[in-house]
Order: C-alpha cells, then structure tokens, then sequence
C-alpha cells in the first residue's frame, strides 16, 4: 500500500519547486508514472525511496510514514521493504553474484534459505554464473541480477526507474513480466517510472506528470 | 555475509594496489623497528660492557679512543703506561678496585687481555668450568670464545701479536687453558684472561730473541721470566688501570687530578659513550626521520586507495544504501579496509625489521664476535604501534569524509 498527500520537492541550487500529483494504491496495485525528462519523475521515485526528503507532504507505505523515520529506520525499512530496479545495472564489482545477493540480504537485514536464492537464479538463468565474478558476467545476465537484486528480499514495493528505456522490444517486454510476475508472487505494488509507450498497455493506472 | 568480508574481498580485487599499501607502509614500520632497537641494542651493549668499571686510566691520546679500547675492546689502545705509577695511583683511598690491564695480543682474532683475578669481579663472572690462574701462560676462556673456537680445558695454542688474526706473528710458548667462564652477555665473554705476567713473559722472551745478537750476554732480559717472582718485573708496563670508586663523589676530583698531575690521562667511560651517542645519534636521527617521512607517505598512499575506492565506487556504495545499508556499515567498511591494510604491514613489518637485524647483526657479530642484539622495550613498540594507528586512522577518517556528504539521489540519477 503506498500513499502520497500534496508531496513537493525543492532542490537547493534551483528555483523551481516539484509538487507532485497524490498516489493512492492498494495491495497488488501497479503504477506506471509518465512524462518527459526533468519534470521530476526519477525525484519522485527517489522520495518514494525514502532517498529523498520531501519538503511538504506524507508518504505512507504500508503504514508507515516514511517523511518521518529518523534515518537509521529509514535505512532498514528501505533495505526490508523497498526494490529499486535501475536503467543500467549494477551490482558490487568486488564480489561475485553469490556474494551479491547476501549482501543485498545482510544490508536487508533479511534472511533467506539457500535453496530459495538459487531458486532464484536458476529461475533467471543464472545458476551457472554463480561464483562469477560481476565484470565477467554480459550486459544481458547483468540485467537479470539487477533484477535479483531488486527482489531477492521479497519488497513489498518494486521501484523501477526506466527498466526498459535502453532494451529492444524482446527483452523489454521479458524484463516487464518479470517485474510484474514478481511483484504478483509477494504481494508487492510494481512503481515503474518511464518515458518507454511500449509498456503502456501493462498498465490499467498510469498518472502523467 | 559480514562487512568484514566485504572489505577483505574489496581488497582482494585490487591486489596491486593493496600490495603497494602494505608494503610501503610495512617498510616504514620495519625501518622505525628496526632503528629504535639498534639504537636500544647499541645502547645497552655500551653500558652493559662497562660492567662496574668506573674510570679507566691510560696513556695520553684520546679519551674515547682509550675507553673503546680499554673498556670495550673495540679499538686500539692509546699507549702503555708504567706498572709503577699505576699503583701508585691504585693507593688513593677513593677507589674501591684497581685493576690493571695489559694486551696486545690475539688468538684468532679474540683478544688477550693480561690482568689480575679481580677483572671478572666487573662483570660478575663465574667460572663455569675449571680454577683460577695460578701461573704465567695459563688462561681463563670467556664463554663466546670457547663456544667459537671449540676449545676445552687442557688445550693449548699459540697466539698471534696484534689485535688482528694473523699467522705471521705467531708467538713462540703456547697458553694453556686452566678455566672458562659463565656466559654474562659482557664484554668478558669474548676475551681470553690471563695474568699480566703471561703477557710480559711472551713479550719479553721475543725481546730476548730479537735483540740477542745485537747486545749479546749481559741483556737485562736474556732470561725466560716464567715462574718468576713479581719483583722481576719491575719497570714494567701495563695498557691501562680500570678503576671502581668507592662513592661517586670520587668522579669528579680524581680524574681531574690525574689529568693534571701526571703523565697519564683519566676518562670517564660514561661520559665518553654519551659524547659518542651524540656523534652516532645525528645517523639515527636521520634515519629515523626517513622513516617518517615514509610513513607519512604510505598512509598517503593508503588515504589515496581508500579516497578512491569512496570515489570510483560511489555508485557500488549508493546502492548499497539502497540495499538498506546505513552510513556508519559504509564507514566501517572503509574503515576494516583500512585496519587490514594496517595490521598487515604491521605484521610484515615486524617480520622485515627481524630479518634486516638478523643479518646485520649476523654480519657485527663475525666482526666484534659477540651477539649484540637486544629485544626492543615493548613500551617503544607500542609506541610505534600507536603512531602508526594513529596515522591509519587519520587517512580512513579523511576518506570516509565524501561518504558522509554523500547524496545517494544524486549519485543514483546521474550515473544512470
């Protein structure tokens, strides 16, 4: 469940002001967030994240006020709670993709058996990549741990900042039903920020900044 | 998953770079180890080679070339003086000890030294095995020397004239081992003792050898001197007098006295070694500030792996801010990675100091035979410990600096 009540965002070095249009989804809601670059879609995101603070207004997920948190809840509400999938991926370039996913869990302050995250990667096609390191691995498998990454703590909220916008209509469309799959399997509301129409119909609420 | 782990792995991925801070930085400690325990050893062994020795009186020439010499047995002696007036001297009621000393002779390159039985009463040494002196040409082995030399009691050899190894100048009457002494880690375990008279008899029989053509019969040493009574040996001389005063108020007036009155120089071996500190102490001292200077330029070079890693990986380490990781899991990830890096060169600089000192002291101890090296006091150690903690510490607190200013949003969208 995530809640937004009159939000505004201010950055220091410029004179304009965001407010942003209320959200309001329920369980298992999805949302795609329209519009042209700079309006201050990836800033809404990150004010989702609890990476930003906004300057006025709540935002409530699953129950909790986010605005609010002193920094050290925020920091383990995000590492339990929220997913965020980014344009390119990364992950931590010193460890390999084992060591990727618990660290995602140790920050996480999660635990999750071992079966489960190789079911995870098996399910990604990447079981034989286990104990590779990071720059080993192609832009494709890249994705694919990004996209483990972003679940592997069971989030009840998926942010994805343009997951698409780079990829050709295959993989756009292979990385979107995983996104939404995922998302369907935990219960989790899918927040997908892009400029991409092609995912438009994926949708049944979309808001346009 | 620990953070632990993920520092040990972030420097396993940079090996060169972690090589080049550990190194540098164990070099450094290994340097500054290794100059304070020189300087610690060199100290000791001085002081500790002095035994009670108080005042040492000898020929005129340099005071610290008469100490080294006479006191240390580094060097050459000054001159001789004669027996007669050492005695004299002895009478003065200040002193609690006199001992007169007389070489100029080697066996193998370890010294002779020709004295009475009150010598090893400066050092506090025991006979291990065997007895005293009791006659001319007999002597006691100090502990090093018949370790080296492999000698036993009963053994007899021929020294060599001079201070140096030599088989040119070999003597012709043999010296036979009657005793050896304890191990005092003093400069006794390197001499070989024997009676002044032993001393007096070789020179004088070669004296005899020597000059029996020129002066024919009538020469006043034509005889062999050996078991003869002490009032043959009259106008004799001796190298030099160690002298332990009674109290030490005696270290000022007699010395002065001595100097002025006769023809014989007293020196303080106390204050010599200090005067001798101050000469050597420049050396050390330059030394020591090189090994500062790298140590500052290896927590340099630790700052600047760290910075780096806080910069190039600023992406690596938003995300992990994303992962739910806070800051202070950040800091002290860079933080272990800085502590490995110190601990590491702590422990190889421990071990390059050792195996630096181990062979120069391998190399001293051929030249002065004598094992001179002496455990640093574990107050300086840590005292250099701390230094260099204080140094990492430093370099990780001002590489941690961007993580704290850090703007995970900004980081996050523009490297998009």
């Amino acid at each position: 469940m995530v809640q937004t009540d009159n939000l505004t965002f201010h950055y220091k070095k410029k004179e304009y002001t965001f407010r942003f249009p209320n959200i309001s989804l329920k369980n298992q809601e999805n949302l795609l967030i329209l519009g042209k670059s700079g309006i201050g879609k990836t800033t809404l995101l990150h004010l989702l994240a609890g990476l930003l603070k906004p300057v006025s207004g709540t935002i409530i997920i699953n129950g909790a006020p986010i605005n609010r948190l002193s920094h050290s809840h925020l920091d383990t509400f995000r590492g339990q709670n929220i997913g965020m999938v980014f344009q390119k991926n990364h992950a931590i370039r010193s460890l390999n993709v084992f060591d990727n996913l618990q660290a995602r869990l140790f920050f996480g302050r999660k635990s999750i058996s071992k079966p489960s995250i190789d079911d995870l990667l098996e399910q990604l096609d990447l079981s034989d990549f286990k104990k590779s390191k990071v720059n080993e691995l192609s832009e494709g498998q890249l994705q694919r741990l990004g996209f483990a990454l972003s679940v592997i703590h069971n989030p009840q909220v998926i942010l994805a900042d343009e997951p698409t916008s780079s990829l050709d209509d295959e993989n756009c469309k292979m990385v979107m039903d995983l996104l939404i799959n995922q998302a369907k399997r935990t219960h989790a509301n899918l927040i997908v920020i892009t400029h991409d129409h092609r995912i438009k119909p994926l949708f049944s609420k979309a808001i346009t900044l | 998953m620990t953070i632990w782990k993920i520092s040990i792995q972030n420097l396993r991925s940079k090996p060169f770079y972690t090589f080049l801070s550990v190194f540098s930085l164990a070099l450094s400690i290994a340097l500054l180890l290794g100059i304070q325990q020189l300087e610690t050893s060199f100290k000791y062994q001085m002081e500790n080679n002095l035994g009670d020795i108080d005042l040492v009186i000898g020929a005129k020439g340099s005071p610290l070339q008469l100490v080294l010499a006479s006191v240390l047995h580094m060097d050459n002696p000054t001159g001789n003086i004669p027996y007669e007036d050492a005695k004299k001297v002895s009478k003065n009621p200040m002193i609690k000890s006199a001992v007169p000393i007389s070489y100029g002779d080697n066996y193998k390159g370890y010294r002779i030294v020709g004295t009475t039985n009150e010598f090893a009463n400066f050092y506090h040494a025991a006979l291990e095995k065997g007895q005293a002196i009791k006659k001319s040409m007999e002597v006691i082995l100090g502990h090093t020397v018949a370790e080296k030399l492999q000698l036993k009691i009963g053994d007899t050899f021929l020294s060599s004239h001079g201070l140096v190894d030599n088989d040119i100048e070999k003597h012709s009457e043999s010296l036979k081992v009657v005793g050896i002494y304890k191990p005092t880690q003093k400069v006794i375990d390197r001499l070989i003792i024997t009676n002044l008279e032993s001393i007096w008899d070789v020179h004088h029989t070669e004296d005899e050898h020597e000059h029996e053509d020129e002066h024919g019969p009538g020469h006043e040493h034509k005889e062999s001197h050996i078991g003869h009574p002490e009032d043959v040996y009259e106008g004799n001389e001796i190298t030099s007098l160690l002298i332990s005063f009674r109290n030490p108020s005696a270290l000022l007036a007699l010395p002065r006295r001595i100097n002025k009155q006769t023809n014989m120089q007293a020196a303080l071996p106390k204050y010599e070694l200090d005067r001798l500190y101050k000469y050597t102490g420049v050396g050390v001292k330059t030394i020591s500030w090189i090994a500062y200077m790298i140590l500052v330029i290896s927590c340099m070079t630790i700052f600047i792996s760290l910075y780096k890693m806080v910069k190039e990986h600023a992406f690596d380490l938003a995300l992990l801010r994303t992962y739910g990781a806070s800051n202070f899991q950040l800091i002290r990830m860079v933080g272990y990675e800085g502590c490995i890096i110190g601990l590491l060169a702590f422990l190889l600089g421990i071990l390059l100091s050792k195996m630096g000192l181990y062979f120069m002291f391998k190399i001293v101890e051929t030249e002065y035979k004598q094992n001179m090296l002496h455990e640093l006091p574990f107050t300086e150690f840590l005292q250099i410990g701390a230094l260099v903690l204080i140094m990492i510490l430093t370099s990780i607190s001002l590489a941690i600096y961007p993580i704290i200013k850090m703007n995970i949003s900004t980081i996050l969208s523009h490297e998009k």
